[in-house]
């Protein structure tokens, strides 16, 4: 089942990845929840209308990692969203492809939810117009995780993605993305990011 | 990452902020003592306040220049990187941490052969020159040679033991390679050396808890403890001493008593969690949400741990 991403999805993405642009950065994606499992709703995509910003620098540790996938779970379920998918931008501009951390957690999150996808940020084609997405894709086959052709039908509607993205990069918005290592440096840092939120529907 | 090119710049940071260059330039020093990265702020402030108050920088203004040109590279900015690198090679022409800047010009520019040959003929002039060596490391961290990075790095290390950065910067090189032995063997040197630093306290027991095994477990546990003890607002020690006890707890190899003591100290770390929670949401409405979350989690953690 292929996912498909919300422009705010896709721009808080961005934006997490541009605000550290010197580390790597990953996070959750999100879901609304289905109610019934249709018989043939395999081809039909999965929309994912939001992301969580986890950890920026060191990936590769677990305890953090684990209360973060709890915590998000937690509210997930009070939100009637699941956990569909996971993204990671490299620490280095040439390396895109996903390494032992993100097939961890696409594993984790592929126990409650089986088609989890991986999306990697492409760094190198980052840019202020966004006029390409840089997003691949990859979906487990067979006990391997391949990568999807990206279209604009991975996307709710490219175009407004676009427009939001590169507004939102232009303005710096990013100086003001909340990621989960933000939140536990201070509580009140909220990971929901919802003065973003308002930002990307101001502009839809 | 590329950097995003930049955008035109409308207003100055003085106009913008209200504030004089006596103000900009003591941000700057404070952000060069703390060895932030924020490297968009310090180009906007650095690059305003070289082009407008020069004059009235006195000495500052070697170290303002060496500064905004490495924030500068950071931004793809090879245009002021430039123009601070010219002129601190007029004002030092046979510096050492000049020829320095010009390899880090180098690295930025993906020219890592000609900087390589920078770094080698500073070595040449001065075998013990630290920050050269350690260029020549970035240079391999910045190819992905991971593996030959660490193996530069040990050697540095075996001269430089007290260097405390390098040994950091080992310990998140092992973490990437996900050599978590080694790594925590190199925050057991830092914690040597800083007894009372919670963060190296925190990320040992962090590294201890990914290694994984009841043994390491109960090894996070203390240190996160440890930590709390150094710092009690430290949330990723609270959080771990949480996580480490509770798993404990749940483990079918410990005995009675080591499940008990556990489970008090995950109970004492919950009450601590959520009263931190509280503390945090006084007054917001949102954050209200978060602490119910946060008390659903530890107690839904509590049902599957038990």
């Amino acid at each position: 089942m292929p996912i498909q991403l919300t422009s705010q999805a896709y721009c808080k993405m961005v934006l997490h990845a541009a605000k550290y642009p010197h580390c790597a950065v990953n996070g959750l994606l999100v879901a609304e929840k289905t109610k019934e499992k249709k018989k043939d709703s395999h081809g039909e995509p999965v929309l994912c209308v939001d992301c969580v910003p986890l950890f920026h620098g060191t990936l590769a540790l677990a305890p953090m990692l684990e209360v973060a996938l709890t915590l998000i779970d937690t509210w997930c379920k009070e939100n009637s969203y699941v956990i569909a998918g996971y993204y990671q931008a490299n620490e280095r501009t040439k390396d895109s492809r996903p390494n032992q951390v993100a097939e961890k957690v696409a594993a984790r999150i592929s126990e409650n939810f089986s088609d989890a996808a991986i999306v990697m940020l492409d760094n190198s084609r980052l840019t202020m117009s966004c006029f390409e997405p840089i997003v691949l894709i990859y979906d487990h086959h067979e006990n391997k995780w391949k990568s999807r052709e990206v279209t604009f039908d991975c996307f709710e509607d490219w175009s407004e993605a676009q427009k939001i993205t590169s507004a939102l990069l232009e303005g710096r918005s990013y100086e003001n993305l909340i990621d989960f290592d933000n939140h536990l440096d201070d509580l009140r840092n909220d990971w929901t990011n919802p003065v973003i939120n308002k930002s990307v529907l101001d502009l839809c | 990452m590329a950097s995003v090119v930049k955008r035109e710049k409308m207003a100055s940071v003085s106009e913008m902020y209200d504030v004089g260059w006596e103000e900009m330039r003591d941000k700057l020093r404070k952000w060069r003592e703390d060895n932030c990265r924020n490297s968009e702020q310090i180009v906007d402030v650095g690059e305003e306040l070289i082009s407008e108050h020069a004059s009235k920088l006195g000495d500052d203004i070697w170290i303002i220049y060496e500064q905004v040109m490495i924030a500068a590279l950071d931004c793809s900015r090879d245009d002021l990187a430039l123009t601070c690198l010219q002129e601190l090679r007029k004002q030092f022409p046979d510096s050492h941490r000049v020829k320095r800047l010009s390899g880090m010009r180098l690295e930025a520019l993906e020219r890592y052969d000609e900087a390589n040959k920078h770094y080698d003929a500073i070595l040449q002039d001065d075998p013990t020159n630290t920050a050269a060596r350690k260029r020549k490391i970035s240079i391999l961290k910045a190819q992905g040679k991971g593996t030959e990075a660490i193996r530069e790095l040990n050697e540095y290390l075996e001269q430089f033991v007290g260097d405390q950065e390098a040994w950091h910067e080992l310990s998140e090189l092992y973490i990437n390679e996900h050599d978590y032995g080694k790594a925590a063997f190199c925050l057991e040197e830092l914690m040597m050396t800083n007894p009372h630093n919670h963060l190296y306290c925190e990320q040992y027991a962090e590294v201890k808890y990914t290694q994984g095994g009841l043994e390491n477990l109960e090894l996070s546990r203390k240190y996160f403890a440890q930590a709390l003890r150094l710092n009690n607002r430290n949330m990723r020690a609270l959080f771990g001493l949480y996580m480490s006890a509770s798993h404990i707890a749940a483990s079918p190899k410990v005995s009675a008593k080591v499940k008990k003591d556990n489970m008090k100290y995950a109970a004492w770390a919950a009450t601590q969690i959520n009263r931190a929670y509280k503390m945090a949401g006084r007054g917001t409405k949102e954050n209200k949400c978060s602490m119910k979350t946060v008390e659903e989690m530890l107690e839904s953690m509590q049902i599957t741990m038990s």
